[in-house]
């Protein structure tokens, strides 16, 4: 097999999953502080596991990112697509909003919705403030998502 | 506008009187009694009244709250019976109420009961529990068939202990014998962490002995508790293990049986609630020897029905209206299809005084934003019929309901858009079709599918920012002028709409030939702001400065708009991953096998997107309006009216005719 546009392009896909990485861990950040809240009040549950999942997005952006670059390249139904190496290129240059984006924000994140989650263990009725934090630190992985999303949209291959 | 117009009132009366007025301001319910502190400092007010209240009663009565809910605490974790999956209150008639507590010598009884059980489980739980660790402890040594309280003979002494798992027994042993030519070191058993020995020797060579083993990291035991071998107390204990446990079941069966009188307590509960707070509203109240005072607010409207109230009490009232600036409360209340977005409103702040109501305003928006978020009709649906039947199914109230009919509103809105873009389930029916039937379904979206246009629907969504901000911006131009600040609605407001309008027909306007209309707008407005924005400064050059500070805020108006672009982003979020798990699904390709594994996948994984999904769109949906949208023109921070009425956990006391 020799060396072409593919294999970048497959590495753009690789490189947009990463964001799970900083999902993990700011679910992770969340998850700890969650725990304490939970072991002060149980019924405090349901609003922490809410403000945990926040940070979770990161990760589906990079998964939704990689998964139209599957489709694009054809892995995912009908055969791979050739691809020049100036194309494959492009992919890859697409997905590294998301990818770095996502890992960063997320685990920034991450940390707002631990706040958040201390927030709601001292005023439960202020949950809404707190998703409101944390999810200002989301509008950047929104927009990081729409310019990969816009860069993939618009290569012609 | 859709606050309801409070009047405040003032009310002297008699001590006499003052349980029944209170009683009938409380079953009405419309009237909020404010606290008196200031009066108690005001140096004309505070030589002839003083605070009334009732401490000992407010004291007696928390207490005696709380051991009914401990209880009922006690009694929901043994009910065997059925659950309700959402906990409401129940109506009850008032005669109901009062005929059912009648016997509250005996529900009284019950609750004593109840807590007195609990606390025997707890402790005989707490004993297993200490059991439990003694016969952990005693596990190593089963095998020892000495006395564990053995400590030696005539001429010998016994010790036993541990060493760590880590120290070679044999080592230990070598180490004690030389010392020592009759010792023993017997190696009873061990475990990961430690190896438990018992070490027999000569009286007279005993310190030695010890020493040696300190030196091996060697910890002596104890057993002053126990006496005999260790198997002997292990079966002693069990047995006392399944008496306890015989005891707390016995206990829990009669917990469980007490269930019936859940209701009871409940009701019991309630009815000290209205009692506490009768007696806590005393301590907002002024009095004198013979005569009371307080003031408070209420809705312009109820004021017939105080007035019969405090008339047959022959109390001295007067109603006011409230001056300008007053502080006083905010008491919302909407049409019946803009109320549910109250809760959004209300999740950021109680609206001040001098604000609008900003919930009809964002309604709209807020259907219109969380539909496209979430656009999709299979979505929309399962959440608008969900909601449906939890409204119908129980007798939802206050926050919840708000939520619940939210959600229902919103589920239609996405259902809608879900036509437009064409997503039902994402594209599962051409995916499923093609998977198991092998047919070509194309499902056309009515309007266009934004995975493929996806910059039609980013344009799209900006305009429908612009809208939103702008929008905000007349309602903030509107409080200008409603304070007398027309100069300020112009300056502030109506600049800006020129300049932005002229930037945007400047920009794209060339096409219907408006690009020059919009180059002049632009100007006009640019010049405007950088000459008015610093008009309150006194300098010239502050003057300047301020327009100029001013002109630079439209990197503010750019991002505000840009913000909007997550219409687009978790709109394709939803259809993308929807797609996934579509895609997933079909991999086993088709056949009867094929069919399930698309089944589950369709279960699981689109439960798990309506879950994430739901939950970013009510963020994110919910962000536009509190950041964007309310960052123009809403302050919040009001206080939010809180009549005195039955607040009651359980029972909703439903009042009636005479």
């Amino acid at each position: 097999m020799e060396f072409n546009g593919q294999v970048f392009a497959l590495m753009g896909a690789a490189m947009a999953a990463l964001a799970g990485i900083g999902s993990a861990i700011g679910i992770g950040i969340a998850g700890q502080a969650a725990s304490g809240v939970v072991s002060e009040d149980p019924n405090k549950f349901g609003q922490v596991l809410v403000l945990q999942a926040l940070p979770g997005t990161q990760g589906i952006y990079g998964l939704l990112i990689a998964f139209i670059i599957l489709l694009k390249v054809g892995l995912l139904g009908g055969g791979l697509v050739d691809i020049s190496v100036s194309q494959g290129a492009y992919i890859l240059a697409a997905s590294l909003p998301i990818g770095l984006v996502g890992i960063f924000s997320a685990v920034a994140q991450g940390k707002a919705a631990a706040a958040a989650i201390m927030l709601v263990g001292k005023k439960p009725s202020e949950l809404a403030k707190g998703m409101i934090f944390t999810a200002m630190v989301e509008t950047y992985a929104v927009l990081a998502l729409l310019i990969s999303f816009l860069m993939i949209n618009s290569i012609v291959l | 506008m859709a606050t309801v117009e409070l009047s405040k009132i003032s009310v002297i009366g008699l001590n006499d009187h003052k349980p029944q007025i209170l009683k009938g301001l409380m079953d009405l319910g419309v009237v909020e009694i404010n606290n008196q502190d200031g009066k108690l400092t005001d140096e004309e007010w505070s030589p002839l009244v003083e605070k009334d209240g009732d401490e000992v009663t407010v004291n007696s009565l928390d207490t005696k709250i709380s051991e009914a809910s401990n209880a009922l605490d006690a009694l929901n974790k043994y009910d065997k019976g059925k659950k309700p999956f959402i906990k409401v209150r129940k109506p009850m008639k008032e005669s109901e109420f009062e005929a059912k507590l009648k016997n509250r010598d005996v529900i009284e009884e019950t609750v004593a009961d109840v807590n007195g059980i609990y606390k025997q489980i707890t402790r005989l739980k707490n004993e297993e529990n200490k059991i439990n660790t003694a016969i952990i402890g005693l596990k190593p040594w089963v095998q020892y068939d000495l006395p564990l309280d053995m400590t030696g003979t005539r001429f010998t002494s016994i010790v036993i202990g541990t060493v760590p798992a880590t120290a070679v027994v044999e080592d230990v042993e070598r180490a004690v014998s030389e010392k020592s030519q009759g010792a023993v070191v017997y190696k009873v058993s061990s475990d990961e962490q430690q190896s438990y020995l018992s070490v027999v020797c000569l009286n007279e060579e005993k310190d030695e002995v010890l020493d040696v083993l300190r030196l091996n990291n060697f910890t002596p035991i104890a057993f002053n508790e126990v006496s005999g071998k260790a198997n002997e107390n292990i079966v002693k204990f069990e047995k006392e293990l399944e008496e306890i446990k015989k005891n707390i079941l016995n206990l829990e069966e009669q917990l469980s049986q007490m269930a019936v009188n859940r209701a009871d307590v409940e009701m019991l509960h309630d009815d000290y609630i209205i009692d506490r707070d009768k007696a806590k509203i005393l301590s907002n109240i002024v009095k004198t020897k013979t005569a009371f005072y307080f003031d408070g607010w209420l809705p312009k409207a109820k004021e017939d029905d105080v007035k019969k109230v405090l008339e047959e009490n022959g109390c001295f009232y007067d109603f006011k209206t409230p001056e300008k600036g007053e502080e006083a409360p905010v008491f919302l209340k909407q049409n019946a299809i803009v109320e549910p977005f109250e809760a959004i409103t209300n999740l950021y702040s109680v609206p001040s005084v001098n604000d609008i109501d900003p919930t009809p305003f964002l309604a709209p928006f807020y259907f219109i934003f969380f539909g496209m978020m979430l656009s999709d009709t299979g979505y929309g649906i399962i959440l608008a019929v969900g909601c449906f039947i939890l409204l119908n199914r129980f007798r939802l109230e206050g926050m919840l309901k708000k939520l619940v009919k939210l959600f229902m509103f919103c589920g239609i809105s996405t259902a809608f858009w879900g036509v437009m873009f064409g997503g039902y389930f994402g594209d599962f029916i051409p995916v499923a079709a093609k998977t198991l039937f092998n047919k070509d379904i194309v499902v056309n979206a009515v309007w266009f599918n934004p995975i493929q246009e996806p910059m039609t629907l980013l344009v799209f969504s900006l305009i429908l920012g612009a809208i939103h901000l702008f929008v905000g911006m007349g309602l903030k131009a509107y409080i200008l002028i409603k304070d007398g600040r027309p100069v300020d609605a112009l300056c502030d407001i109506f600049l800006w709409y020129v300049l932005l309008i002229g930037l945007v027909l400047f920009g794209i306007g060339e096409s219907v030939g408006l690009a020059s209309v919009g180059k002049y707008m632009s100007i006009v407005g640019a010049v405007g702001i950088l000459l008015t924005a610093g008009r309150e400064k006194k300098s010239i050059i502050g003057k300047l400065l301020g327009g100029l500070g001013s002109l630079y805020g439209i990197t503010g108006y750019l991002s505000d708009v840009l913000s909007y672009s997550r219409l687009l982003a978790l709109g394709l979020a939803t259809g993308v991953i929807s797609q996934v798990i579509n895609t997933l699904g079909s991999m086993a390709g088709g056949g009867i096998g094929g069919a399930i594994v698309m089944l589950i996948a369709f279960v699981i994984g689109h439960t798990f997107n309506l879950a994430i999904n739901v939950l970013g769109t009510f963020v994110h949906s919910s962000r536009l309006q509190y950041v964007e949208f309310f960052g123009k023109f809403f302050e919040g921070g009001g206080v939010a009216f809180n009549p005195f009425n039955k607040k009651t956990k359980y029972v909703e006391i439903i009042k009636e005719e005479k």
